[in-house]
């Protein structure tokens, strides 16, 4: 099942895959104890929270993510990380009062958000970025006593082969039409 | 190589032309500055002036793309552009935080520099403050990025410059011009690998066609975030700038090409493409280059 733990990619690092906690790791530089089962960055408050989502609920094991360091400004995605968790995403996909700049979770399912949050317990660390600190959080949730959430979720699976789907035939796109000598119109006209 | 039935708008900012037919002028290239740490204006402006003179060699118009990450920047940036700049060179600002995003409209104001300046960018995220400060100081020319969170394709791009993807009100061209910008770019959202990012140049001829605006993206940003290019750090930058070849041969206009210290080896990767596609498009479409296009430094 480990090797079906975190299929969307991105930039991170996976740790011990039975760990209890991940790590949100913004504008710092910090190095997480391996005991922690994933680390990484996080830069835009859309696609990169989807990616942390998606990965962390792979993996049952995982039931704290330390959002840490300063935020980003302008996207403030630590803080629309924290918002998604507490109060999840209204009828437009926004996430509920998240201060970023376009926090919106397009690519991810209610259901995914739902195990998402209540898999998850998130302990904000934003505006922290002291080794101390962040190793002692680290420390004290890998140690409670706390049952991995039933089975991984996948929210998407990678396609494990390469597939070829030539069902669609048009040159470049639906929308216009291109002749040998590279004349381009709008399909139709 | 493309050319395009739709008429295409070539817009003008201080005689900088950008956009028209592929192979009429020459691919606009934006420099960044002040991307990282501490602004230091005296290398900056070694950059700058090394940008400039590689755009009088090869023919291709340099845009500075200045970064401005906080609010006590604004002042010190806005100073460089002032005493740095030549007088008539146009500049692109660059905003994340949309606090920052409304003062430096205000300081752009103060200092009479709006005519010059191209706002970096318009996007969904936008707010009622930026909405409001873009009314009252109106830029001479904004680039808008096509940036759909749910739908990355072309599609997705035009969706946005449509009906806002039901993200904001009405779509991003219709917000642009009830706010008074009559010079309009499109970027079409490069993202990270993985995220579609060959749509960002497909898109290109589809929005050109659809609107006959000037488009072109930050192809860039994708070779920035590469964990992949980690294992072939020397070509980095060969590849980074090679990349942007990609947006002139599908009929862009512009390249937000990153850092301004890649230049010596943009300029002329992207000039030495506009002379291939100028002479195809000059044989077979009949499109004349501009008389400062690279093609014309040939001879």
């Amino acid at each position: 099942m480990k090797e079906d733990y975190y299929p969307w990619g991105g930039e991170f690092t996976a740790c011990s895959p039975d760990g209890r906690v991940a790590v949100v790791l913004l504008n710092i530089e910090y190095t997480p104890p391996n005991t922690v089962a994933i680390y990484g960055s996080l830069k835009t408050e859309n696609i990169g929270i989807e990616k942390i989502v998606a990965n962390v609920i792979s993996n049952p094991h995982i039931r704290y993510l330390i959002v840490c360091g300063d935020d980003i400004r302008g996207h403030r995605s630590g803080s629309s990380l924290v918002a998604l968790q507490k109060n999840g995403i209204d009828e437009q996909n926004k996430i509920i009062d998240a201060p970023g700049a376009i926090p919106y979770i397009e690519n991810l399912t209610m259901e995914a958000i739902g195990r998402f949050r209540n898999q998850i317990e998130i302990v904000d660390l934003l505006g922290i970025k002291d080794k101390g600190s962040i190793d002692k959080a680290v420390h004290d949730n890998t140690v409670k006593s706390v049952l991995p959430y039933g089975e991984p979720y996948i929210a998407i699976r990678i396609k494990p082969k390469t597939t070829v789907n030539l069902d669609d035939k048009r040159a470049l796109h639906s929308k216009i039409v291109i002749n040998y000598m590279g004349k381009v119109e709008k399909r139709g006209e | 190589m493309f050319s395009f039935t739709k008429e295409q708008e070539i817009l003008e900012i201080s005689d900088t032309k950008i956009g028209g037919q592929p192979g009429m002028y020459p691919t606009v290239l934006f420099g960044g500055m002040f991307f990282k740490g501490e602004p230091d204006y005296e290398t900056a402006e070694k950059y700058l002036n090394n940008m400039l003179d590689l755009s009088k060699r090869t023919g291709n118009p340099a845009i500075p793309d200045l970064f401005i990450r906080k609010e006590e920047y604004i002042e010190e940036i806005t100073n460089f552009i002032e005493r740095v700049l030549p007088e008539n060179q146009p500049f692109s600002i660059d905003v994340t935080d949309p606090q920052v995003k409304v003062r430096v409209l205000e300081c752009l104001h103060e200092k009479n520099l709006l005519s010059r300046t191209i706002y970096n960018s318009i996007h969904v995220g936008i707010t009622d403050e930026e909405r409001e400060a873009l009314t009252k100081y109106t830029p001479e020319m904004a680039i808008i990025v096509a940036f759909n969170p749910k739908d990355k394709s072309p599609d997705g791009k035009i969706e946005v410059l449509e009906n806002g993807a039901h993200i904001t009100d009405i779509g991003l061209l219709d917000i642009s011009k009830n706010l008074g910008i009559k010079k309009i770019l499109i970027d079409t959202a490069a993202l990270a690998p993985g995220d579609n990012t060959g749509a960002a140049i497909a898109a290109i001829p589809v929005i050109k066609e659809e609107y006959g605006l000037p488009t072109g993206c930050a192809i860039h940003n994708v070779v920035e975030k590469s964990k992949w290019l980690n294992d072939f750090e020397s070509a980095r930058k060969t590849v980074d700038a090679s990349s942007n070849v990609n947006i002139s041969l599908f009929g862009g206009d512009f390249a937000i090409f990153g850092p301004i210290g890649n230049a010596d080896i943009v300029f002329p990767t992207v000039a030495w493409q506009d002379i291939l596609i100028s002479e195809y498009t000059e044989n077979y479409f009949g499109i004349s280059p501009d008389e400062y296009h690279p093609r014309r430094k040939l001879f």
